[in-house]
């Protein structure tokens, strides 16, 4: 078996991820010596909030939880070979409805909430439906459906705010009640622990289910997919119904971090959640990429975003950062696949 | 006779490992039709594509237009005159015939379009060709045949002086081709040469002036029509040395595996035959036959009209690949690249996708992919580093390897190869051969569709010959050879 070894490394089978892990250490050491060198310039006496401290690094998880269990239904629809851009204003319409039948409807927090999802998961296999069954391009579906969200949110809330009382309070009940570092006291909200959940959930899922492979496979090349007996057109339907369920729980838990149903909720999401997954390493054209990819993925935009606000770059800044960062890891990832695979022919 | 206008002479052709064409000389008189015959791959398409300016010639061969030593590209070729029509239509559907004519050649007048010129010229020559059409006809709703037509119009309008016409009549219907030849001999009594490739041999009795053969790259003949027959072009198309044979075992066939009643649909009609245990039965026909149709049809890969399959005596009920394979049917595809492998996944990935229909557990470890993956490496020797392997870092032989380890891991019982060794190096042909052998034994039956004639003779217990999406022929064994084979697969009558 000795020809068979297998052989692990950045560049050989795992050239999927090896991009985003290697901006995420290149991001920490910046950041580490960016901090360094500012506190030596000010004697020794740090002038920012630390980056590194253990509350920041809470902070930038619960920043990112709403959007990364977003992520997650992303990840899985892309690898398939579709897209979603409604997600967005998906987020908004559970969240308006969800607030909406708290405050307005008299509905309870926990039937509104489930209802919420519903909706989501409904929303998510008719469109799903539409464009297994009919074989049409999910951006245009999807870009509809965005569309159509967005009014249909702004007609249940009349275009205004619906602002909650403490109804959702138990999704951000603190797990270390009373744990301090540094003289300030930590949170570690519920929500950040459905994240991780979630993220275990779909890596054990794409990973070691016979539904994974499918979808990989579907993803990769639909045709030999048919053709080898796979039903292509459940496994996509089965994929946005997925996502609908995320994008259900992400809405309802953005919904409880902020308390207000807004149409900002989930206004320009969308592109975040598709960058965080391609950044991750997940190809447009399907078949490719991983949730620990998109994990690593959005937590390092979170990252980088927080770390800019830290140092205080302007916000036009920001963007310009982000949108590099989107081009440096989709083609340093086609690169180093291709560094990949000419190795293993050399070795050949 | 007239001088020729274009002429070839020494023609050679090279690609990696295969010699296509080797010092073919070739020309075209001005007003004559001068058919092409060869079998598939003797080297057809190489030789128009040379003509057309897409492929170069190995140097040491000339090319003379209008007695001029020159070099073609696909825009000189068409500047000079010369215009291919391929197999597959390329006209724009949603112009009419008058712009599809004269699209990305308009006329203009000071780089204003003159609509009414380019109508009038365009009318001129259809009234010409007589052919029913009207220059304002959208051309997506013309027939197959008439926008053939509207591509031979288009060499009349410009004048041009060859034309090349490859397989124009394939998916016709008798009385188009009928139209198509009548508008194909006006088109060269106006004095253009017309190079016409088909594998109709009546059709090509019916307009040629002169016929060149092509064998394996070769050409072996070229003469007028009158001084051929039907018999003595098929002898001239076969024939071939014993080293292009492979010698295989024979075994006594078993129980009737897959029996094929009456089928009809995705193109193919009233097909019926029967595949036992132990034989390999090859379907032999020219490209377009409907071979592939009607294999995708058995795999249920396409809905059928009418008749039945039964699988091992009992009918079977086909609706989707995946009943196939619960039916132990596998189904190696003839283009590896777009629907037997995925290209961006592991060896490993590759091999276990066929045989989730069949697993009963939901969860499934990696490991046990490596594990299954890595077996069948070994056992097919297929040559790649590991496992964990890119399919599309394979070469090709290696590809089809993954694509066999594909199926055997489903525990199939019938398999169906389509062009099993197409684009395969001769080491790796060898072994693919027999690898299929290793399935007679193991007392497997095996369909075989091909279209290399060495491999369809050596190879099969039985060839069905399929022509126009029907069963024009079965040969057994003692009786297979080429001439019985073309026979069937390019002569007129049915025996």
């Amino acid at each position: 078996m000795n020809d068979l070894t297998r052989k692990k490394g950045v560049f050989s089978r795992r050239g999927d991820m090896s991009t985003v892990v290697l901006i995420s250490v290149a991001f920490a050491v910046l950041v580490v010596l960016i901090q360094l060198i500012s506190g030596l310039v000010n004697d020794g006496r740090m002038s920012y909030p630390s980056f590194i401290s253990p509350l920041n690094l809470l902070n930038i998880l619960m920043q990112v939880a709403g959007t990364g269990i977003l992520v997650m239904g992303m990840t899985s629809v892309m690898i398939a070979g579709g897209i979603d851009l409604s997600v967005g204003m998906m987020v908004s319409m559970v969240g308006i409805f969800v607030a909406k039948g708290i405050k307005d409807w008299g509905i309870d927090p926990a039937p509104a909430i489930l209802l919420g999802i519903l909706i989501a998961v409904a929303a998510e296999a008719m469109m799903g439906f539409i464009i297994s069954r009919l074989n049409v391009e999910s951006f245009i579906i999807t870009l509809g459906g965005m569309i159509a969200f967005r009014g249909i949110a702004l007609l249940m809330c009349r275009s205004q705010e619906v602002t909650l009382s403490q109804n959702l309070e138990f999704f951000k009940f603190n797990l270390i009640e009373g744990a301090k570092a540094g003289g300030l006291s930590l949170t570690l909200p519920i929500y950040v622990i459905i994240f991780f959940l979630m993220t275990a959930v779909f890596w054990a899922l794409l990973k070691y289910t016979k539904y994974g492979r499918r979808v990989y496979a579907v993803g990769s090349n639909p045709q030999a997919a048919y053709l080898s007996g796979i039903n292509v057109k459940s496994i996509q339907l089965i994929t946005y119904i997925i996502n609908g369920l995320c994008v259900g729980i992400g809405g309802v838990l953005m919904l409880a971090r902020v308390n207000v149903g807004t149409i900002n909720l989930g206004q320009n999401l969308e592109i975040d959640v598709i960058a965080a997954v391609v950044i991750g390493g997940v190809a447009m054209s399907g078949g490719k990429g991983s949730p620990m990819g998109s994990f690593i993925g959005v937590i390092l935009m979170g990252a980088i975003a927080n770390a800019m606000n830290i140092m205080r770059i302007q916000s036009e800044w920001q963007f310009f950062v982000k949108g590099l960062i989107i081009i440096v890891a989709v083609a340093g990832g086609e690169l180093s696949s291709r560094i990949a695979a000419r190795r293993q022919l050399k070795k050949m | 006779m007239q001088d020729a206008v274009f002429r070839l002479k020494n023609i050679s052709k090279t690609f990696p490992g295969v010699r296509a064409l080797s010092h073919i000389d070739f020309d075209l008189i001005p007003g004559e039709i001068h058919c092409i015959c060869g079998e598939n791959g003797a080297g057809k398409s190489t030789l128009i594509k040379i003509i057309s300016g897409a492929y170069q010639p190995d140097a040491g061969g000339t090319i003379e237009f209008e007695g001029k030593a020159c070099s073609l590209t696909p825009h000189s070729a068409m500047t000079l005159g010369i215009q291919t029509i391929y197999q597959e239509h390329t006209v724009f559907p949603d112009l009419s015939v008058t712009e599809n004519i004269f699209a990305g050649l308009e006329v203009a007048h000071g780089g204003v379009i003159s609509r009414k010129e380019m109508r009038a010229k365009t009318e001129e020559v259809l009234a010409y060709l007589h052919c029913g059409l009207n220059p304002d006809d959208n051309v997506g709703k013309l027939s197959s045949g008439q926008k053939k037509m509207v591509e031979i119009a288009k060499a009349l309008v410009f004048r041009r002086k060859i034309v090349i016409l490859d397989e124009p009549t394939s998916s016709f219907s008798a009385s188009e081709i009928d139209m198509l030849l009548d508008v194909v001999k006006k088109v060269a009594s106006t004095g253009l040469a017309i190079a016409y490739i088909s594998h109709h041999l009546d059709e090509v009795f019916r307009i040629a002036d002169r016929i060149t053969v092509l064998r394996d790259g070769q050409k072996i003949i070229t003469c007028p029509i009158d001084e051929i027959d039907e018999a003595q072009l098929i002898r001239d198309m076969v024939g071939r040395d014993a080293s292009a044979f492979y010698s295989r075992e024979y075994f006594e066939p078993g129980e009737a595996a897959l029996e094929a009643r009456n089928l009809t649909g995705n193109g193919v009609k009233d097909i019926s035959f029967t595949v036992r245990r132990g034989e390999i039965v090859g379907f032999a026909g020219m490209v377009g036959s409907g071979r592939s149709e009607l294999m995708t049809l058995l795999m249920g890969g396409a809905p059928k009209k009418s008749g039945a399959i039964f699988i091992f005596g009992e009918k079977a009920n086909l609706k989707k690949p995946s009943d196939a394979i619960r039916h132990k049917m596998c189904y190696i595809t003839e283009d590896r690249q777009n629907t037997g492998l995925f290209l961006k996944h592991s060896i490993a990935r590759n091999t276990i996708a066929a045989n989730l229909v069949n697993m009963k557990k939901t969860f499934i470890s990696p490991r046990e992919d490596v594990r299954i993956a890595d077996e069948y490496i070994k056992k097919l020797g297929t040559k790649a580093r590991n496992s964990h392997m890119l399919a599309m870092n394979l070469s090709g032989g290696n590809q089809q390897k993954v694509v066999l380890a594909k199926w055997f891991n489903t525990n199939g019982e019938i398999f169906i190869f389509d062009e099993p060794t197409r684009g395969i190096d001769v080491g790796a042909k060898q072994e693919i051969y027999q690898i299929m052998m290793g399935l007679l034994k193991q007392n497997k039956a095996v369909i075989m569709v091909s279209s290399d004639m060495p491999e369809v003779i050596s190879m099969s217990d039985r060839v069905i010959v399929m022509k126009n999406g029907c069963i024009q022929g079965e040969i057994d064994r003692q009786d297979i050879s080429e001439e019985n084979i073309l026979q069937y697969s390019i002569g007129g009558s049915k025996q």
